[in-house]
């Protein structure tokens, strides 16, 4: 039986390294066309995160930050979470209404949509890629975006994986730009009734 | 000199220490329960995640009900007495706005019930909560004085 186990986590990690890589690399094409201009993404990873060290991956649970939350739904289920540290947010609010750096002092409902659309157009990217190696069908719910401590966001991740598991799979990069102005935090954690799906795409 | 000690998700702290605050920080759907006896001078704290646990023998402070429990054993064994204690709740927030989402996830509304039903079953008084809503809080309890406090973002320290 440890032996199958093995064999299943080795399988699961190698497909999803494989979405990691081609699906954020997608997503952040789309977060780039969304700017109109190229951002940097770190190499992505997978990750098997102990629950009590989640709050503590962003900087600390009471930084304040944006998250951009969405869920996936079909063949392959699952939630997708972006982090933005606060000050980063006020500045890509900017470069996304084309408006000087500095405009943006607070997050209203013009900038929160505008948020939640950089939310749509990489979550929807990332599942398209997803559904494509799959050969399935994923969808992206609308886009919710919180303005709070990053320990509070969080919390929907902890509270949904928490019940299963001492541990969240998650994969992971960073996205930047040039003048560091863009500094997101790209998560994306497959429901865990999901995996055999995912382990069984093969090589 | 104080010391600051942080309660992380899904444990609990107990201390008689007075320069000892402890702090939950940023509980969205999470609780923090805080325990003082003012002539024991023994204050604990619990941050639960979920609502209630469905195996395993032992009290999880991970879960609501089971760490109600095991906070209340905890702070009796540093020699505290159920009748003097004053215990206060703060956190269970719904973050997620989006009515497509909500539904899903409302696990602070469920840990606030958990709790409520918790209390009542063990006969525990709660003197004062600040629950719900869709705030993140940071919760502090100051060893010192039970003094129990709580922050929202851009906020400052606020008594319960």
């Amino acid at each position: 039986m440890n032996e199958q186990h093995t064999e299943f986590d080795t399988k699961l990690f190698k497909a999803l390294q494989s979405i990691a890589e081609e699906g954020i690399h997608n997503a952040v094409s789309g977060f780039s066309g969304l700017l109109g201009q190229t951002l940097q993404v770190s190499q992505p990873s997978v990750k098997l995160v102990p629950l009590a060290n989640i709050p503590y991956i962003n900087g600390g649970p009471e930084n304040e930050a944006i998250g951009i939350y969405l869920r996936a739904e079909g063949d392959i289920s699952g939630q997708i979470m972006m982090i933005i540290p606060y000050a980063k947010a006020l500045e890509l609010v900017d470069l996304l209404l084309e408006q000087p750096q500095g405009t943006t002092q607070e997050l209203g409902s013009l900038e929160r949509s505008a948020l939640a659309e950089v939310g749509n157009q990489t979550g929807t990217f990332f599942l398209n890629s997803l559904a494509k190696m799959i050969g399935g069908e994923v969808r992206p719910s609308p886009p919710a975006v919180m303005v709070d401590m990053v320990g509070a966001i969080l919390d929907i991740i902890v509270a949904t994986n928490g019940g299963i598991s001492d541990t969240v799979l998650l994969m992971e990069a960073d996205m930047t730009n040039g003048d560091e102005s863009v500094e997101t935090n790209f998560w994306v954690i497959p429901d865990p009734a999901t995996l055999h799906r995912i382990a069984s795409m093969g090589g | 000199m104080d010391q600051t000690i942080s309660v992380g998700l899904g444990e609990q702290v107990v201390s008689k220490e007075a320069g000892v605050i402890l702090v939950a920080f940023g509980l969205g759907s999470c609780l923090g329960i805080g325990m003082y006896d003012a002539a024991a001078h023994v204050s604990g704290l619990l941050h639960a995640v979920l609502p209630a646990q469905t195996n395993g023998a032992d009290r999880s402070p991970k879960y609501v009900d089971t760490g109600i429990e095991s906070l209340l054993q905890a702070m009796l064994k540093a020699g505290a007495d159920q009748r003097r204690i004053v215990t206060r709740v703060a956190g269970g927030a719904n973050m997620l706005l989006s009515s497509s989402l909500n539904n899903t996830f409302d696990i602070g509304t469920r840990n606030i019930e958990a709790a409520r039903r918790t209390f009542a079953r063990m006969n525990i008084k709660v003197y004062a909560e600040q629950v719900g809503g869709n705030t993140g809080r940071t919760v502090r309890l100051y060893v010192v004085d039970g003094r129990m406090t709580v922050r929202v973002v851009g906020g400052k320290e606020q008594d319960l």
